[in-house]
């Protein structure tokens, strides 16, 4: 190898070109200097002698072309070339360059808004160790509901796993709940995690500061100790280093803080704040013992031996949990366990995968709309350009340097497009992840949405590919044409580019049908969740707050006259709050899911436990259905009289009377509350009848349910609903401060009923208004297709119109000639597009269950929509060919 | 290229053959380093006048065996006073001189026989 290198000096070829130039016409001039004085000496006279060298030497510029080109440094000075024509070329034509990086840049937005999206909630991989060996094991229940074979379990039968299953390294159990913290500040709700003791250390989670919770923990004579996520050292505890050792309290029992750990460490299904250890044989509420086997709370993680898979797991945890259905049929009559991977287990999730899947699928079509409205602007350039092409061609320009000077134009819109198209979608993440509100753990997978290096590469990727591939087709067809027959027909200045011109109106009869399709999905989402706002005239949502307390602490547990005593007190200080005009208390609001309750009607047989009949059950305080605005329909609302000593009473909305009552009233009936527990369950008279209540977005057909008074059925977790005068925002601080008079210990989690409303479609309002904007996205870029192509057809025209026009056609024929174009273009794209949507409502009903779509309807508002915005498009280029001047058009080459 | 020049009618003048000008140019500037017209100087000279280098290729092919790292150009000052650059052999270009000859050799036998032979067919008869 020599030294410099090759490549070396290739590339100070590029630098050092004018030297080198210098270089050679030194070297010819000696080399004609040289051959002179030989000719000379040969006899010549002098100036013959030069005449002679010359002649004898070529032409000079061709020489210097080729020792340039055989000198190397060629192809990246090209490139150099090609880069500053490109540029200059796209700045000399600002509005072609805006639209085309502006498209790019909107397609590429979206894209990787939502590819962030997919790759933070569902790409994740665990930080935990060997994440691969991991398996979540569930409780199947009997039903065959969605979601039964993901049951939690109870700790009786994990206990009995752990024992008898031998695949596991380790099989650990944590209970996800609400806790209430305090010491750091007032007390305040967290995610915490109760969890058995070697939980964390079987997971292999790495502690930020301290140590994890370790085997030991849950003995009673061991300290209490607490590990708090990273999230909520630095938020509550402000990132202190000194942290280890400081006291807290989770629900008013004192606890130490031992480790940080990072948050997110598990897919989000298994999200905490607060990680404290649990023991089995001494747990306060009472759920975990031998005898609650009915109790499913748990969620349990495997580790796989080494060499197992999980479908041996699988297999052994089924023969176990069949043995233990068989020894206690009463709880586990039925009940089954099933195995899966960690990553099935949270990708799976029904839901959230179809909503995705639908995104991807809008985000996609909003793509190809992109890259199809990218191809028409360049096809057109093109077929412009030719003139230029052609004349190059014919000056000797290969195919392969004039194909590749528009492969650099593309690769410059595509830079161009990519680097807007990342600020776009970081502004998108941004208003992405602001919508993952409505818990604590939605905050946390929120957080998980972040435009990393692998979406970077994603996004480089789709923006080169997108620029390529459609900037590649105009380049071949400009490529393949003949220098010398273009440039006959330019100069004639009639059809220009006709099989472009085809192509593009291929791609504008897509881009029209895949907007349609979008703004039809769209528009049914929407139409879903504006219906089912609408829905709510069940109550008024307008000035109403709503604040709920858990009750935390060892005095209310299993102490129903405590917790409703502290609500009651509760109630009656926010009541004499000056701002609130009324206040009331539920056990769940509308919105809210409640729990269900056995029951059965008098007069009918009480059946078995499996065929009772079932509806939702909610304790709410006197005057809750005039605070919340629900009408009574018959009887009366429940008094300060109702309590647990006085003959029960129940209120039921209408669904449970037309179902059960349907021609006499429900009003003096009795029904037998909780049958299923003979020692809790009682006749109770109903008394009154209101409007039915929702439950979640959407519901076509409202649940029933049964009122009972909360001072005979106290909650221990209740929420006030509060009527404000004012706007709800100015009560917060006077409502703190009352509950906290009560019992300082209670956190509070205050919410406006219209977002306890948004809460309950959860991810619904995310999915609608990205899916709207995506359907915008669209439109607006089939509207620009659609200008592109009239616009391209009308300069082509403009001499034909000139003629027909000097010939006697009126304006009007003209404008007339130019929208039927228009118009069956845009027929024609509706149509493909209204045959695609068709299958919509089916689609989005299997995948959105309860949500009601209203196809005709929306339908036809999505295609006139798309029908006004393209034929406005096409109205612009067809008016400016109205005015075309006879006499300028003619004499236009 | 070629360049009709005054030469005598007995004189028949040739192009150098296409793919051999390299390892002609290698040789020339085998045994000192030499600038371009040196270079077709000593070609002419050592073919005995029959073989000429046109300059519209010798300087392009001077480049590329450069940008290969065959040879290597240094600007120097000649008898006359007058800076030119001249070339020499690297060590990979020596070897590449090496490996033309040797085909170069076995190809042009491998030329000879044939036409022998055919020159033996045609006595025959």
């Amino acid at each position: 190898m020599t030294w410099p290198p090759a490549w070396w000096r290739r590339l100070r070829a590029v630098w050092q070109r004018d030297a080198f130039e210098r270089g050679v016409a030194e070297e010819m001039q000696f080399h004609l200097d040289q051959q002179t004085e030989k000719n000379i000496r040969l006899g010549m006279a002098p100036e013959e002698a030069r005449r002679h060298a010359r002649l004898a030497f070529g032409g000079h510029d061709q020489v210097r072309e080729e020792s340039r080109e055989a000198h190397g440094g060629i192809f990246l000075d090209t490139l150099n070339q090609d880069v500053r024509y490109g540029l200059r070329l796209l700045r000399n034509t600002p509005g072609f360059t805006a639209i085309a990086v502006l498209t790019l840049a909107l397609g590429i937005g979206a894209t990787t808004t939502t590819f962030s999206v997919v790759s933070g909630l569902f790409l994740r991989v665990p930080a935990v160790r060997s994440p691969n060996d991991l398996v979540v094991v569930s409780s199947t229940a009997p039903t065959n509901r969605s979601g039964a074979n993901r049951s939690p379990v109870s700790a009786a039968d994990y206990l009995d796993w752990r024992a008898q299953a031998s695949r596991f390294e380790g099989l650990v159990a944590a209970d996800f709940d609400e806790l209430t913290l305090s010491g750091p500040a007032t007390p305040e709700p967290v995610s915490g995690a109760r969890v058995s003791s070697d939980f964390l250390h079987v997971l292999g989670v790495q502690p930020i500061l301290g140590r994890v919770i370790l085997p030991g923990d849950e003995r009673p004579d061991a300290d209490r100790v607490a590990v708090l996520s990273e999230d909520l050292w630095r938020g509550t505890f402000d990132g202190d280093r000194h942290v280890l050792g400081r006291p807290i309290k989770i629900n008013g029992t004192p606890y130490v803080v031992a480790g940080v750990i990072p948050e997110n460490f598990l897919p989000w299904d298994f999200d905490a704040q607060v990680w404290i250890p649990l023991d089995f044989s001494r747990d306060d509420k009472g759920e975990m013992g031998p005898d609650r086997r009915g109790v499913r709370l748990l969620r349990v993680v495997g580790r796989l031996k080494r060499g197992t898979s999980a479908s041996q797991a699988d297999a052994q945890v089924k023969t176990i949990a069949q043995r233990i259905a068989q020894a206690h049929s009463d709880t586990n009559q039925g009940w089954g366990a099933s195995v899966v991977s960690l990553h099935e287990f949270s990708v799976a999730d029904s839901s959230a995968k179809a909503a995705l899947t639908v995104l991807m699928a809008a985000v996609g079509f909003v793509l190809l709309i992109a890259c199809a409205n990218l191809a028409g602007l360049l096809l057109a350039r093109h077929s412009r350009r030719r003139r230029e092409f052609s004349l190059r061609a014919a000056l000797g320009a290969g195919r392969w340097r004039l194909g590749r000077q528009l492969l650099t134009e593309c690769l410059l819109l595509a830079l161009a497009g990519g680097a807007l198209g990342t600020l776009l979608a970081i502004g998108g993440v941004r208003a992405v992840t602001a919508q993952f509100n409505w818990s604590a753990s939605a905050i946390a997978i929120g957080k998980a949405i972040v435009i990393d290096g692998g979406v970077l590469a994603f996004t480089a990727i789709i923006s080169i590919l997108a620029a390529v591939t459609f900037g590649i087709a105009p380049a071949f067809h400009s490529s393949r044409t003949a220098p010398a027959e273009n440039l006959k027909d330019l100069g004639r200045g009639t059809t220009v580019g006709r099989g472009g011109l085809r192509l593009q109106r291929l791609l504008v009869i897509g881009q029209l049908a895949l907007s349609l399709i979008l703004l039809m999905g769209a528009g049914l989402l929407v139409d879903a969740f504006i219906q089912e706002m609408r829905q709510t005239g069940g109550f008024n949502p307008s000035n109403l707050l709503t604040a709920s307390v858990s009750l935390r602490g060892l005095p209310y547990e299993g102490a129903p006259p405590r917790q409703a005593a502290f609500f009651s007190r509760a109630l009656g200080l926010v009541e004499g709050i000056p701002q609130v005009e009324a206040a009331a208390l539920a056990s769940a609001l509308p919105f809210q899911f409640p729990g269900p309750v056995h029951y059965a009607i008098e007069g009918n047989p009480v059946p078995k436990v499996a065929d009772q009949l079932s509806c939702g059950d909610i304790s709410v305080s006197p005057g809750y259905f005039a605070t919340m605005g629900i009408p009574l329909l018959q009887g009366r609302e429940f008094g300060s009289s109702d309590t647990a000593e006085t003959a029960p009473v129940a209120i039921v909305d209408q669904a449970f009377a037309t179902k059960h009552f349907p021609r006499a009233g429900a009003v003096g009936r009795r029904i037998l509350i909780r049958s299923d527990q003979p020692a809790r369950r009682h006749w109770s008279e109903i008394v009154g009848v209101v409007g039915n209540v929702n439950e979640f977005l959407g519901e076509a057909q409202p649940r029933a349910h049964i009122f009972e008074p909360f001072l005979a059925e106290p909650a221990g977790t209740m929420t006030f609903a509060i009527r404000t005068l004012t706007e709800p925002g100015t009560v917060s601080s006077a409502l703190r401060r009352a509950i906290e008079t009560v019992d300082p210990d209670q956190a509070l989690s205050l919410k406006t009923m219209a977002q306890v409303v948004a809460d309950s479609g959860q991810g619904d309002s995310l999915l609608t208004a990205l899916m709207s904007t995506f359907a915008l996205i669209a439109v607006v870029l089939a509207a620009i297709g659609i200008y592109g192509v009239l616009a391209a057809l009308g300069a082509q025209r403009t001499q034909e119109i000139g003629i027909r026009m000097a010939l006697g056609a009126r304006r009007f024929q003209v404008l007339q000639i130019m929208m039927r174009r228009g118009l069956l273009l845009i027929g024609v794209g509706l149509a493909i597009g209204l045959v695609g949507s068709l299958m919509l409502p089916r689609l989005f009903h299997s995948a959105f269950y309860g949500l009601v779509f209203n196809g005709p309807l929306d339908l036809t508002i999505a295609a006139l929509t798309v029908f006004g915005i393209a034929a406005g498009a096409c109205w612009i280029p067809a008016h400016r060919a109205m005015q075309v001047d006879p006499m300028v058009a003619l004499r236009h080459d | 290229m070629a360049q009709s020049r005054d030469a005598g009618p007995d004189h028949e003048r040739t192009d150098v053959l296409q793919g051999t000008l390299d390892m002609l140019v290698l040789r020339a500037i085998q045994l000192e380093p030499m600038h371009g017209w040196g270079i077709t100087e000593r070609i002419e000279q050592w073919s005995g006048q029959v073989l000429q280098v046109g300059q519209g290729t010798l300087y392009p092919a001077l480049y590329r065996l450069e940008r290969q790292g065959l040879i290597d150009s240094t600007w120097r000052v000649t008898e006359n006073n007058r800076r030119a650059r001249y070339y020499a052999l690297t060590p990979a270009g020596r070897r590449q001189l090496a490996r033309e000859t040797r085909s170069w050799e076995r190809r042009s036998r491998a030329i000879n026989q044939v036409l022998a032979a055919s020159l033996r067919a045609e006595e025959t008869p």
